[in-house]
């Protein structure tokens, strides 16, 4: 019997185990450091970056001005050349990257810049078709792809206009019609809705999740309109130049929602809770496994997010099986409440998926669970 | 079809291709100009030449060039007469004599103090003259005495015509000075001397002979030899320079004639047009001015079309971050430069024709569009157009799309 994995330290938030399966990436940021200028004025823009992003995942990446999101995205997308550190788009690795293979991967993404770079001479349509142009797309399928675009981005009746004749949100939306016409991999935004009213940009995020879903389509997006959060798969938070949270919206709601069925953590806000799933490690366990022995010390708190596990206690030298746990549930918490060895023997029955909380972190939160409770009451006494 | 994108953004913004093509046609008429006033400088070289009769030329080893002819003994051109293959062989005198203008009919004569001009003076027999243009040949003929002459219509407005500008038949009877001698006009021909002088007239051989008192009859200074039908001029000439003797420079007297140089049309065109534009200064001048026009032209051409770049860099860097290889970005400003030569070729090419016969009227200078010039100029034109395009798009090529924008 094998002890489960200890998973590279990946945090449980960051969406890597959704539902126990790994999903291939797109694109992986390792240790991406990034400078601007050069001798005494080089200044650092981007420190040991690291994300990793998903097939199929809207990112949206946010931050203040200045934190590094732009820098970052046009690196992700090839507009920059990688300094330090190890870029890989779509399989490729983008750190020595010859010419040729920048060109040819470029055109499998799809790009939608803060300003529009329209060519003034190019009706929306011939626009949108220098994308579609490039990929030697089939004449018939690019021509209704195009019509289709535009006119889902409401443009259908401005089809053959020509920038000076369209209004700056027209404008934007042909440029994300011709960042979207290929069929990209992968699609760059930035502030795609900055110039958009709220409905259009309702209908751009809209067609975005579309392509994420049916096409397979992953997106990262820069922006700072929070009307548009809610499609996020995830969302990264930069600050100067770093990472500072890098979250899976869906996992960690789940993580959430299992939390909250602990009675101890109920009653916390979604806030802490969200801080708390944030603290959460993975650890993976092949059937048979021992999880944990009764008699070691406790040190972690564990939250199965898939797989089954058999709870047993050995009594008099008499192994019995007491319980059966699955998805949602969690153990290991009595060992941490009173600081004692742990009380029964978990061995996984299938193969298994724990987010874990560990020793520290659990009481650091329910003092914080204390001290909310304390608050509470005492501002139902103060009342008269 | 693929999108005409370089066609779509010069029809685009008419105002900033019609700066364009005015930049590019300023360079491109600036080339003409310098072309053309090459092309005189040859011209200078041959025109009196190409009007003369002959197959085989005897010159003295020593010629320099047209002006410059030095003499050799006259005897020579007889003994080449003598050969089987010569048909017929004519001593041709040609000198700087000095003119004066002539007297206008309202200036009392005790107050004429004509200009005194430097003027070429050939002098020709009235019975055979060596000229191929048919009037030529028969004005010629007019030349009956030695006090006759005739004038060369393209000779400057200083020697005096009555009409103030050129030549023409209302000065038919005037009489001026030439050299020593008083000299009437006879008639007026046209032959032009280009930059080698300022103007020609033509008298008989006893009318040269006083206009430049300082060179014997007997002395000539082109010997012209024309072949019998079907003789072959090359061979000839090996012929008729054994005969003569080799060509020397040398003036240790020596048993054989050796004064003499014998050259086929062929030859004394290239070394006359070599000698002109190689040689004198003013040739070197002219060829430099080509240079310049270039290098101007391409700075001007420059600078219209990476102006022309720079107000579509983010666009160009759109297409290059959509994944257009820099091949494809080149050929599009490519194309739109090679347009903006072509179609800016067209007018230059009529203002610069315009140019030319004003210039050539105005200054007696034989400007001619040949159409080797037309199709040097075309390809300099698009050379032009397609290496400052080239030099323009270098920052596009270097620079990372993000950069661009």
């Amino acid at each position: 019997m094998s002890s489960p994995q200890m998973l590279n330290s990946l945090p449980a938030t960051s969406g890597a185990y959704t539902n126990g399966m790994q999903i291939p990436k797109t694109v992986k940021v390792g240790h991406l450091n990034h400078y601007f200028g050069e001798g005494e004025l080089r200044k650092q823009a981007l420190y040991h970056n690291n994300l990793e992003v998903r097939r199929g995942e809207i990112v949206i990446m946010t931050g203040p001005s200045g934190s590094g999101k732009t820098t970052l995205l046009t690196l992700v997308g090839t507009l920059r050349t990688v300094q330090e550190g190890s870029l890989k788009v779509l399989g490729h690795e983008l750190n020595g990257a010859t010419n040729d293979a920048i060109v040819r991967l470029r055109q499998e993404l799809g790009f939608i810049f803060q300003a529009h770079n329209l060519f003034e001479s190019l009706t929306a349509y011939q626009n949108v078709n220098m994308a579609a142009e490039l990929q030697g797309m089939n004449r018939k399928l690019a021509d209704e792809r195009i019509t289709y675009l535009l006119t889902r981005l409401g443009l259908g009746h401005r089809i053959h206009y020509k920038p000076k004749s369209l209004s700056g949100g027209q404008k934007q939306r042909v440029a994300i019609a011709r960042g979207l016409v290929h069929q990209p991999k992968l699609v760059l935004a930035d502030e795609p809705t900055a110039a958009l009213d709220e409905q259009s940009g309702r209908e751009v995020v809209t067609l975005f999740q579309e392509l994420a879903r049916n096409e397979g389509c992953t997106i990262i997006m820069v922006t700072h309109d929070n009307r548009v959060l809610d499609v996020a798969d995830r969302i990264v938070n930069m600050v100067d130049g770093r990472i500072r949270s890098d979250v899976a919206v869906h996992e960690t709601s789940v993580i959430c929602e299992f939390l909250r069925r602990y009675p101890l953590f109920a009653d916390l806000q979604t806030s802490t809770l969200t801080e708390v799933a944030d603290k959460m490690m993975v650890e993976e366990a092949q059937p048979e496994d021992l999880v944990i022995r009764q008699g070691d010390p406790g040190e972690l708190f564990y939250l199965i997010r898939s797989g089954r596990v058999d709870v047993v206690v050995e009594e008099n030298g008499e192994k019995r099986k007491v319980a059966e746990l699955g998805e949602g549930q969690y153990f290991g918490e009595a060992a941490l409440l009173r600081d004692e060895p742990r009380n029964a023997t978990i061995v996984a029955r299938t193969k298994c998926l724990f987010y874990t909380l560990g020793k520290v972190d659990f009481k650091q939160v329910l003092d914080r669970s204390k001290s909310f409770d304390a608050e509470v009451r005492a501002v139902l006494a103060s009342r008269t | 079809m693929k999108t005409p994108l370089a066609w779509k953004n010069l029809t685009y913004n008419r105002v900033r291709t019609g700066v364009a093509l005015a930049g590019v046609g300023f360079a491109v008429i600036l080339i003409f100009m310098q072309m053309g006033f090459k092309g005189a400088v040859r011209k200078t070289a041959t025109q009196i030449y190409d009007a003369l009769d002959f197959d085989l030329m005897l010159r003295s080893p020593s010629y320099l060039h047209l002006t410059e002819p030095r003499t050799f003994p006259r005897e020579r051109i007889f003994e080449a007469a003598s050969m089987p293959t010569v048909a017929k062989a004519r001593p041709f005198y040609l000198g700087l004599s000095e003119w004066q203008a002539p007297q206008p009919d309202d200036v009392p004569p005790d107050q004429w103090h004509g200009q005194w001009r430097g003027i070429i003076t050939i002098g020709v027999d009235p019975n055979d003259p060596p000229f191929l243009p048919e009037d030529l040949r028969d004005k010629a003929a007019e030349l009956t005495d030695a006090r006759f002459v005739l004038i060369d219509s393209k000779s400057k407005r200083e020697f005096g015509p009555k009409n103030g500008s050129r030549f023409g038949p209302e000065d038919i009877g005037v009489e001026t000075t030439l050299g020593s001698g008083r000299v009437q006009i006879v008639d007026y021909v046209t032959l032009g001397t280009g930059l080698a002088a300022n103007g020609a007239c033509i008298a008989n051989y006893e009318g040269f002979a006083r206009a430049c008192p300082w060179q014997p009859l007997d002395e000539a200074n082109l010997g012209l030899i024309n072949l019998r039908t079907g003789v072959e001029p090359n061979a000839a000439k090996e012929q008729l320079q054994a005969l003569l003797g080799p060509p020397t420079t040398s003036s240790t007297p020596s048993a054989m004639p050796a004064d003499v140089e014998v050259l086929t049309r062929a030859e004394v065109k290239a070394r006359e047009e070599y000698r002109w534009v190689h040689q004198t200064p003013l040739g070197k001048i002219f060829t430099f001015g080509v240079w310049v026009a270039l290098f101007v032209g391409v700075a001007i051409v420059y600078q219209v079309l990476s102006t022309d770049i720079a107000n579509m860099m983010a666009e160009y860097a759109t297409l290059k971050a959509m994944g257009y290889p820099n091949r494809y970005l080149a050929t599009v400003v490519l194309q739109q430069s090679v347009m903006l030569a072509l179609v800016g070729y067209v007018p230059s090419l009529i203002i610069a024709s315009g140019l030319y016969a004003f210039v050539g009227t105005w200054s007696g200078l034989p400007m001619i569009m040949t159409w080797q010039i037309m199709a040097i100029v075309l390809v300099l034109a698009v050379a032009m157009c397609t290496v400052s395009g080239m030099f323009a798009l270098r920052k596009l090529f270097q620079a990372d799309p993000a950069d661009l924008f």
